[in-house]
């Protein structure tokens, strides 16, 4: 890497794991241990826990000390917006059914991309709506309610 | 001759009219939802599996290979015209296979994907029918130590992929390894880090975990470059590779079906490592490693051969041993018990038209593919002039659909929900995701063999040691390390060196 200043990438993603990993140790706590002979089901997840905190204390003192990658710009709205719309159909599929769970998800959905226009939204909706009921209700008999009450 | 013989009764048994036809009709299923991103094999034989339970044993088992096989298929297709891996294996895929497209060579790729895997299924098959029995009694020396090594060696080799610095790589694979344990523990019944939910107590859904830290992942990071994806579309004038691409590809496909056969025979093996570690070894012998990731012919093809040959003969430890290698053998050994099989060494024996039969199908349906395929490869290259914005939400609601049809819930879907946002995380982070989804399979397996190495041993770490097969993987694995982190040691020292100065 060019960059000798920005150091982010290192320094966040040690951060995360070593978090991650003491998390994980620190839950395990609460199952037996038992002994190397005998593991309970702590042991493991334990070992996990700690080795992978050690690893990111080093991938962070990696970041602190020599130049590393630069982090990544997170397109913010995208990955909201898209996160959005899973929930939105998985909010929707059993509450109001599939039309309502597919339009909802492709409007949340188009609106993170620059080519968002309603006329749009509504007719790609419709093409998939008929496309999941001929291929995934029809064919391949999946058992999902078009229409909710 | 024993081999003939075998090989006989599974023609015999494969050519029927019937099992041809549910052979043609899970190779097409599969390519045609294979094709369509985030909608892998596991998804689609998880969703067909019922229909399959009405069937004769071998029939339902040979059409459950069709749609894997099948789906792989498709799973390049779009990996490459796409830069989504329509499933797992389809990873490797993405990295040259999708730059060779966007240099407008999509054809050749799809091409040399296509005829790499026949290849590859071909010799698999010959393999499997020469020396299944030899290799089933080799496989039979494998104790817990062993197994316990192989994951440590197969995990270290796919690591080799993340295009980041390997130690967080590791940290990755440690972090699979760790989600991968959520659920209830084999050995107690302990619920472990399921925080009181019920729904958790299974662990979580694998399919979940891939869509959201890949496709999902991948739509958030692209959504904005979506102008670049339209230049991706190829000419159509140049449908076959050229002479020169063809010979740059023909040794990684001869070195991708080795290395596929080896691997995919090794329990915890199969398609996925095997395509990880063929472009580890394409990147390490190629005479200009710096092309790997910009479209190198040998970054495509070498995988491509491997992940088929590994998905062949990862059917040997299901076959042989009872002992899933994936999860699609896992749902291949599901439906074998509905019919009252178990799996294990007597399944050659007691039933050998269903060992020889499915084994004999698979180079039947990898003929199909290449027949079917190939002349189709103008409809599919059309694809990738689709604008991004049609297909993306396309993506988004067939893989809801999708998580949904699992199990008739949507909990997974929310998962995948989460697993989208930790994607994004790792990716601005420049953590590769590969290594984490490897970890989280292996994650329980791994689990049980040490602690069943460490039971026989009563607790005496050095039983690691004192196997031959365990010290030269355990070695192999150290091997590895050493000369991934060595130069960039070096590196970063001369680097450093630079910067004094």
């Amino acid at each position: 890497m060019s960059s000798t200043l920005n150091r982010k990438a290192d320094i966040e993603a040690g951060l995360f794991f070593t978090l991650f990993g003491a998390l994980t140790a620190g839950l395990s706590l609460q199952y037996q241990m038992g002994t190397v002979a005998a593991m309970g089901p702590g042991f493991f997840p334990f070992l996990l826990g700690v080795l992978l905190a050690v690893i990111g204390l080093i991938i962070f003192a990696k970041g602190l000390l020599a130049r590393g990658e630069v982090v990544r710009t997170l397109p913010l709205w995208p990955a909201i917006l898209i996160t959005a719309s899973l929930l939105v159909f998985a909010f929707l599929v059993l509450t109001a059914g599939l039309a309502a769970a597919v339009t909802a998800q492709v409007v949340v959905a188009l609106r993170a991309s620059e080519h968002f226009t309603w006329k749009r939204a509504l007719a790609l909706s419709a093409a998939l709506l008929i496309f999941c009921y001929v291929v995934f209700v029809h064919f391949l008999g999946i058992s999902v309610p078009m229409i909710a009450v | 001759m024993d081999l003939f013989h075998n090989l006989g009764i599974g023609f015999e048994a494969a050519l029927s009219l019937n099992n041809l036809t549910f052979c043609f009709i899970g190779v097409l299923v599969g390519t045609a939802i294979g094709i369509l991103p985030g909608l892998g094999p596991l998804a689609t034989i998880a969703m067909l599996l019922p229909l399959t339970y009405s069937l004769e044993p071998v029939t339902g088992l040979i059409m459950i290979a069709g749609i894997y096989y099948g789906a792989q298929y498709g799973g390049s297709t779009t990996a490459i015209l796409v830069n989504l891996p329509g499933e797992s294996s389809a990873i490797v895929s993405c990295l040259d296979g999708h730059q060779m497209a966007r240099k407008g060579r999509a054809g050749a790729a799809l091409a040399i994907a296509a005829l790499g895997s026949f290849f590859a299924g071909t010799v698999a098959t010959m393999l499997i029918a020469a020396f299944s029995p030899t290799l089933a009694e080799v496989a039979f020396l494998f104790g817990p130590v062993e197994y316990f090594a192989m994951m440590v060696l197969g995990l270290t080799a796919a690591t080799l992929l993340a295009h980041g610095s390997f130690i967080k790589g590791v940290a990755m694979v440690l972090t699979g390894l760790i989600l991968g344990l959520v659920g209830a523990d084999v050995n107690s019944g302990t619920y472990r880090f399921t925080f009181g939910s019920f729904s958790l107590t299974e662990g979580i859904e694998f399919v979940a975990v891939a869509m959201g830290l890949f496709a999902f992942t991948d739509i958030v990071t692209n959504i904005r470059g979506d102008s670049a994806r339209e230049v991706t579309a190829p000419s159509l004038g140049n449908l076959w590779m050229s002479r020169d691409e063809a010979k740059q590809a023909a040794l990684p496909i001869v070195r991708g079906t080795i290395i596929g056969s080896l691997l995919g025979l090794l329990p915890g093996g199969g398609a996925m490592i095997s395509s990880f570690a063929s472009y580890a070894m394409e990147k390490r012998l190629s005479r200009n490693p710096e092309e790997f990731g910009h479209g190198a012919v040998a970054g495509l093809a070498g995988p491509e051969a491997a992940n088929n040959a590994g998905a062949q003969t990862s059917f040997i430890p299901m076959l042989t041993l009872g002992i899933p290698s994936n999860g699609v053998m896992a749902l291949m050994i599901g439906a074998l018990m509905v019919h009252n099989i178990a799996p294990g060494p007597f399944v050659m024996v007691s039933n050998p038209e269903i060992f020889w039969g499915l084994i004999a199908s698979m180079w039947i349906g990898n003929a199909i593919l290449v027949v079917l395929n190939l002349p189709l490869i103008p409809l599919w290259v059309r694809l990738i002039r689709v604008h991004y914005w049609i297909l993306f939400p396309i993506i988004l609601t067939v893989c809801c659909v999708g998580l949904y049809s699992i199990e008739n819930r949507v909990l997974p879907i929310y998962f995948a929900a989460g697993f989208t946002l930790v994607g994004c995380l790792f990716w601005r982070m420049r953590a590769e995701a590969a290594p984490l989804l490897l970890g989280f399979i292996l994650g329980p397996l791994m689990e049980e063999h040490f602690r069943r190495a460490l039971l026989l041993s009563n607790g005496d770490v050095a039983i690691f040691y004192q196997s031959t097969l365990s010290v030269v993987m355990l070695s192999t694995a150290a091997i590895i390390c050493a000369v991934v982190l060595l130069p960039q040691i070096r590196r970063g020292r001369s680097a450093a060196f630079v910067e004094e100065a």
